[in-house]
């Protein structure tokens, strides 16, 4: 089959200079057979799991980046929701099995493993309680594990007595970790309806309908979809800017579905989904802001922000549900904050808050992703922020989650270095006005009338 | 179903010097360790020593690997062999091209396509390589990258898979 010169170098252009990658290879691990009533042998067993279906991972994800030219950045691990498999043990600390997670991270080599999760959308059993005590230290102790809880689904409501659990959590988590500006809360993540076959960290987890392993990719490629709205010019309509995102995804998902499938065929598993979600990085030119700004605001949080990014998100989708037929994951375009370096300028300028940022994430595929708050930030407001967002996916039948860090000692406007892909936050004012008797009267927000569809 | 896994507990509690493991369980490193500690011998159901067996990667992994293949791919012409596209860009000079086609037909490959563009004293250059099998991918891609150098010339091996998943449906 010849190719024409055009499409050769469009396909070199997009991974030589446009940052084009496959953001994650993701094997999931079901751990469910892991359960015992003692809780160090679960612990051994969580680790000889791990590592006797993970030893591949790496190898074959860099065989594959070098053989198709395409770099695989990441190469994680999702594991069933921890507090499912710890019952049998009744152990009121949950915090070896995290060691053991980390411990079998690091023998694989992977960066972070995703799956220190309960589902208390509608109620606590003893594990999940045992699970959401241990977080905090879990966190402090180990460098590679992620959690995430899910507080509430379209179909349950929300269930406000997590949330202001949650709420204690994140600022635990925020001072034990306060060496690092409040790291350990970038490893943690609240969701509503979470999707059960997500390959991106903090939420990577295999819900209990996956199979017993799975392969799932998530792809990216902000920085090509950004350089094809930059020639395109200022004079196209929104129509043609739409069109020209939407083939952009087609040909990124492509990638995708070709890794997603070549390294379930080498590691012999089943190929799960692949996630389109556009995820930015700090590297320059990696910017989703980037491309809001392009397809027309002044700058990110402006008005016109909200349409830009729906429109993003939806051409996204479409071009991706042409390319593969499984897609899944979250799908759609990320907005972490301190990972993007457009959107951490437009904080500082003023010009996006915290208002704005929750309205974007009722049209993209998350909700507010590491957003830096100041450490001082009464329980309150934390619990009525998570809870506005919870409220917003509860609603409109989608996911949303909220990644927030509280960091000591540091007011609005101040900077927090967190390096790496967690990258840069200016600290956030989440305003004076609080929810202080929302947060006292706890109980649950039942579910919304569009959930009756029986 | 034979049992997921040996753990140490179990060595513990395991009477006498040995213990049969059947196929497809995983004797977990500790418990390997305190096999070792109490003098008790690991075996497979065949009495060899057990060995570590590869990962059972569930029921539906069976079925995944028998259908993968059977999923559409984007349309080639030549589906036999392994397609590799070889993209070279650096400066003019005599005997470039020789240089490089020659390292190719020692590696195995066969040009099936050239497209070459000069930009005064700059040429890039794209050819299509045809493989006989997959095998002599690595050993080609290595030797072209190891060829030339930043003040001569750059080469980049990538298979022809990834295009046709781009430009072809």
């Amino acid at each position: 089959m010849s190719f024409s010169d055009q499409e050769i170098l469009e396909t070199l252009r997009m991974v030589e200079l446009e940052t084009l990658d496959v953001r994650t290879t993701t094997l999931g691990i079901n751990l469910l057979d892991c359960a015992d009533p003692d809780l160090e042998s679960a612990c051994e067993k969580v680790y000889t799991k791990i590592l006797h279906h993970g030893k591949d991972l790496v190898r074959t994800a860099e065989s594959i980046a070098s053989d198709y030219g395409v770099p695989i950045v990441n190469k994680r691990i999702a594991v069933t929701p921890i507090s499912l498999i710890a019952g049998p043990s009744g152990a009121d600390s949950l915090v070896p099995l995290a060691k053991a997670m980390d411990a079998a991270a690091e023998e694989v080599g992977v960066d972070f493993i995703g799956g220190f999760t309960a589902y208390v959308h509608k109620g606590f059993t003893r594990a999940d309680e045992a699970l959401f005590r241990s977080i905090p230290e879990a966190l402090a102790a180990t460098k590679r594990v992620c959690s995430s809880v899910s507080l509430g689904t379209t179909k349950a409501g929300i269930n406000m007595d997590a949330v202001v659990q949650f709420t204690d959590i994140v600022l635990d988590t925020a001072e034990r970790t306060k060496a690092d500006g409040g790291l350990g809360c970038a490893k943690l993540v609240c969701f509503m309806n979470p999707v059960e076959d997500n390959p991106f960290v903090a939420g990577a987890h295999i819900g209990i309908g996956e199979p017993e392993t799975v392969i799932n990719v998530g792809v990216s490629g902000p920085g090509v979809v950004r350089s094809a709205i930059e020639r395109l010019g200022p004079d196209a309509d929104l129509l043609a800017v739409y069109e020209v995102i939407k083939r952009t995804a087609f040909k990124i998902t492509r990638v995708g579905e070709l890794v997603g499938r070549e390294a379930a065929r080498r590691l012999g598993t089943t190929f799960g989904i692949v996630d389109v979600s556009l995820a930015p990085t700090p590297a320059q030119g990696d910017s989703i802001s980037d491309i809001l700004e392009l397809i027309g605001v002044d700058r990110t949080g402006a008005p016109g922000t909200t349409v830009a990014l729906a429109m993003l998100t939806d051409a996204v989708k479409k071009g991706g549900a042409m390319a593969s037929s499984s897609v899944g994951g979250l799908s759609g375009a990320f907005i972490p904050v301190s990972e993007d370096m457009g959107m951490i300028a437009a904080v500082r300028d003023e010009a996006l808050s915290l208002a704005k940022l929750e309205a974007m994430s009722a049209v993209c595929s998350v909700g507010l992703d590491m957003i830096a708050v100041p450490g001082d930030t009464p329980a309150a407001t934390i619990t009525g922020i998570i809870a506005d967002e919870l409220a917003i996916g509860m609603v409109n039948t989608k996911t949303t989650a909220v990644r927030m860090i509280p960091v000591p000692g540091k007011g609005p406007g101040e900077t927090v270095e967190w390096g790496g892909l967690l990258g840069t936050a200016i600290v956030q004012d989440p305003g004076r006005f609080s929810c202080s008797l929302l947060h006292a009267r706890g109980g649950r927000v039942p579910a919304p009338l569009q959930s009756y569809k029986n | 179903m034979p049992r997921r896994f040996i753990t140490a507990e179990d060595i513990r509690r395991a009477e006498g010097r040995e213990l049969v493991v059947d196929p497809e369980t995983v004797v977990t490193p500790q418990a390997l360790d305190a096999a070792r500690a109490a003098g008790v011998t690991l075996r497979d159901t065949s009495g060899a020593a057990w060995t570590e067996p590869a990962p059972d990667r569930g029921p539906d992994a069976a079925r995944a690997q028998h259908h993968l293949p059977l999923m559409p791919e984007p349309s080639a012409e030549h589906a036999a062999g392994t397609g590799v596209m070889v993209v070279v860009v650096g400066r003019n000079r005599t005997g470039v091209l020789a240089e490089i086609t020659a390292a190719i037909a020692k590696g195995g490959g066969n040009v099936r396509d050239i497209s070459q563009r000069s930009v005064e004293d700059y040429f890039h250059l794209v050819l299509t390589v045809e493989l006989e099998h997959a095998g002599q991918f690595d050993p080609l891609k290595d030797t072209l990258q190891c060829m030339g150098g930043e003040q001569d010339f750059v080469a980049r091996v990538m298979h022809e898979r990834v295009f046709r998943y781009m430009h072809r449906v």
